[in-house]
C-alpha cells in the first residue's frame, strides 16, 4: 500500500510481512503456553491480543514509528521475558510542556479531538497535534492490515 | 539603488564595520567618500553612532540631489509626507532643525536599509526569499509600523531620485509592508501562503489582509500543517469525504480507530476459540493462510511435502527433539524477508510454488530453531 502523499510518508509494508510476524508470534506463544498451561480462555485471548499488537508493531517498522515504539515499550514493561525491546536513548522533549500551555489558543475543537486520539493511539501522550495525526494515519493503516491478516487466519482455520 | 546600497553598507556595519561595498558605485564627490570611509573606523566601538551620524550627511547629499532635479522634488513632496517638506526646505543649506529628528529617522533607516540591502543584494533572487527576510525584520519594525512606512517612502524616494535601473523592484522591496497594508501592488495581490514541509524552515507568505505577526504566521503555518494531515486522514477513513466540518470528521476518525481496535479484540477471541489448545499446526495454518492471502494458484500439498518431519510434531517433541544449531542471525525480517516475499509476488504463477516452498521452509526452520530456553521470544 503506497501512500499518495509525497510529503508525509505513511507507507506500511505488505500484508505478508504482517502475516509473517503474526504467525511467528503465535508459534512462540505456542511454545510458551505448555509451560504455563493456561486453561482459562481469557488469558489465552489476552495473550493472543497482545501477540497481535506486538507483531503489528514490529511489522509496521519496529522502532521507527512513535506509536510502535510506545506499544513495544508498554509490552516490554509488562513482561520482560517475552518481548525483546531494546531501549533507545530518550530524547528530551521539552516542547510539550510549553506547547500544552498554549493549547487553548489553538482551535479547541481540534485540540479536544486530539486529546481523545491521544488516549487511543499508543504513545500519543507526548506528541504535538500535527505529529499525532501523522501517527494516527500510519496506525490506522497498520491496524486495518492486521485486521485483514487475522480475518484470513480465522477464516482459514475455521474452514478446516 | 546606489544610495541605498550605501545605506545598506552602513547599516550592515552595525556589528562589525564592513568595507562600504556600494561606495564604488556611488558617483559622489571625493570629500563625501572620505567622510564615509573615515567615519566607520572612527567609531569602531560604537558603530551605531556611526550609523546615526552618517545618514544625516547622506541626507545632506540627498538634498543636493534634490536640487538638481526639480521635477523629482515634486515627487518627493508628493510622496514624502512629513519628512520630505522639512528636508526640502533646507535646499542647499546644511542647517538641520534638529539633529535628533534625523537621528530617529536614521535609526529607522538602519533597520529598513538592512531590509533593503537584503532585498537589493540578493537582487534577482526569487521573491520567496524576500518575504522571509521581511518577516524576520518584521519583528524589529513591528513596534513602529507608522514611522517605517514613512521612512520606507523616503528610501523609495531616494531610489526614484537617483534613477535606479529597476525602480519597480526597489519599490516592491521597500514598500512591501505598505502594500500588504494598503493593497496597492499588483504583484503581491495574489500571494499564497506556501508551506514546504521538507525544508527545516517554513516559508510562509502572508496573505492579503492578514496579520503579519510572527506569532500569527507560525500559527497559520501550524494550522495548515494540521489541515493537510487531516485531509490525509480523511482519505484513509472510508466515508469521511462526504462529511463537512472538521469536528465531525475528527469524530469519524476516532470512531474508526476504536472500531479497528475492537475488531482486533474480537478476532483474537475468535482465534482463541478456534484453537482451544493453541497448538497450531503451522503447516496447516500456512496452507490456509497462503490460500487466502496469495493470489496465485497455490495448493497446500507442496508445503506438506517440504517438511515431512514436522507433520507429526507434537508439543513434547518440539521441546525434546534434537534441534539443529540456531542460525547466527536473529531472523532479520526487513532485510531478508521482504525481498523474498516481494520476489515471489513478482514472478509468474509457475514459479510461485517453488518460492513459496522456500519461504515457508525458511519460516519453519527458523521457528523450529528457536530453542525455547534460548529465545527471548520475538513475539
Amino acid at each position: 500500500m503506497a501512500s499518495a502523499d509525497k510529503l508525509i510518508n505513511t507507507d506500511v509494508p505488505e500484508k505478508d510481512v504482517f502475516a509473517l510476524h503474526f504467525l511467528q508470534s503465535l508459534s512462540n506463544l505456542r511454545t510458551q503456553s505448555p509451560l504455563n498451561s493456561p486453561n482459562k480462555s481469557i488469558d489465552r485471548v489476552r495473550k493472543i491480543k497482545k501477540a497481535a499488537y506486538v507483531s503489528m508493531a514490529r511489522a509496521a517498522g519496529g522502532t521507527s514509528r512513535l506509536w510502535s515504539r510506545a506499544l513495544l515499550r508498554r509490552a516490554a514493561k509488562d513482561d520482560n521475558k517475552s518481548v525483546r525491546f531494546s531501549r533507545r536513548k530518550r530524547k528530551v522533549t521539552w516542547k510539550i510542556s510549553s506547547k500544552r500551555k498554549r493549547s487553548n489558543q489553538r482551535a479547541p475543537v481540534v485540540e479536544e479531538a486530539a486529546e481523545r486520539l491521544r488516549n487511543l493511539v499508543p504513545g500519543g501522550g507526548g506528541m504535538e497535534t500535527s505529529k499525532l495525526m501523522e501517527e494516527t494515519a500510519h496506525y490506522i493503516k497498520c491496524l486495518s492490515m492486521q485486521v485483514k491478516v487475522m480475518q484470513c487466519l480465522v477464516d482459514g482455520l475455521s474452514q478446516k | 539603488m546606489d544610495l541605498t546600497g550605501g545605506f545598506g553598507a552602513r547599516s550592515g556595519g552595525v556589528g562589525p564595520c564592513r568595507e562600504p561595498i556600494g561606495l564604488e558605485s556611488l558617483h559622489l564627490g571625493d570629500e563625501f567618500r572620505q567622510l564615509v570611509t573615515t567615519l566607520p573606523p572612527e567609531n569602531a566601538g560604537g558603530s551605531f553612532t556611526a550609523l546615526l551620524e552618517l545618514p544625516p550627511t547622506q541626507a545632506v547629499e540627498l538634498l543636493h540631489f534634490t536640487d538638481s532635479s526639480s521635477s523629482q522634488v515634486a515627487a518627493v513632496t508628493g510622496i514624502g509626507g512629513e519628512i520630505a517638506p522639512p528636508l526640502h526646505s533646507f535646499g542647499g543649506t546644511l542647517a538641520f532643525p534638529s539633529n535628533s529628528v534625523l537621528m530617529e529617522r536614521a535609526a529607522r533607516f538602519s533597520v529598513i536599509a538592512t531590509e533593503q540591502q537584503n532585498g537589493n543584494i540578493s537582487g534577482e533572487t526569487p521573491t520567496s526569499s524576500v518575504p522571509s527576510n521581511s518577516s524576520a525584520n518584521l519583528d524589529r519594525v513591528k513596534t513602529e509600523p507608522a514611522e517605517t512606512d514613512s521612512s520606507q517612502r523616503l528610501i523609495s524616494d531616494s531610489a526614484i531620485e537617483n534613477q535606479i535601473p529597476s525602480p519597480s523592484q526597489n519599490n516592491r522591496n521597500g514598500k512591501r509592508k505598505d502594500f500588504e497594508k494598503k493593497g496597492k501592488s499588483s504583484t503581491k495581490k495574489n500571494k499564497s501562503s506556501e508551506e514546504n514541509e521538507k525544508l527545516p524552515y517554513v516559508h510562509v507568505r502572508a496573505r492579503r489582509g492578514q496579520a503579519t505577526d510572527s506569532h500569527s504566521l507560525a500559527e497559520r503555518a501550524r494550522r495548515e500543517k494540521i489541515n493537510a494531515r487531516m485531509k490525509l486522514l480523511q482519505e484513509l477513513v472510508p466515508g469521511c469525504d462526504k462529511i463537512q466540518g472538521t469536528a465531525l470528521v475528527l469524530d469519524e476518525i476516532i470512531n474508526h480507530v476504536q472500531s479497528l481496535q475492537r475488531q482486533v479484540e474480537m478476532l483474537s477471541m475468535r482465534l482463541a476459540a478456534v484453537n482451544p489448545r493453541i497448538d497450531f499446526n503451522l503447516d496447516t495454518i500456512l496452507a490456509s493462510e497462503n490460500g487466502s492471502l496469495m493470489d496465485g494458484s497455490f495448493n497446500g500439498t507442496p508445503m506438506q511435502l517440504a517438511w515431512p518431519h514436522q507433520a507429526i510434531e507434537t508439543e513434547q517433541s518440539f521441546h525434546h527433539r534434537q534441534l539443529p544449531p540456531p542460525p547466527t542471525q536473529q531472523w532479520p525480517f526487513d532485510g531478508l524477508n521482504q525481498p523474498v516475499w516481494g520476489r515471489e509476488e513478482d514472478q509468474a504463477d509457475g514459479n510461485d510454488n517453488s518460492n513459496l516452498m522456500a519461504v515457508s521452509e525458511n519460516v519453519m526452520v527458523a521457528s523450529a530453531n528457536l530453542h525455547p530456553n534460548q529465545v527471548k521470544m520475538e513475539l
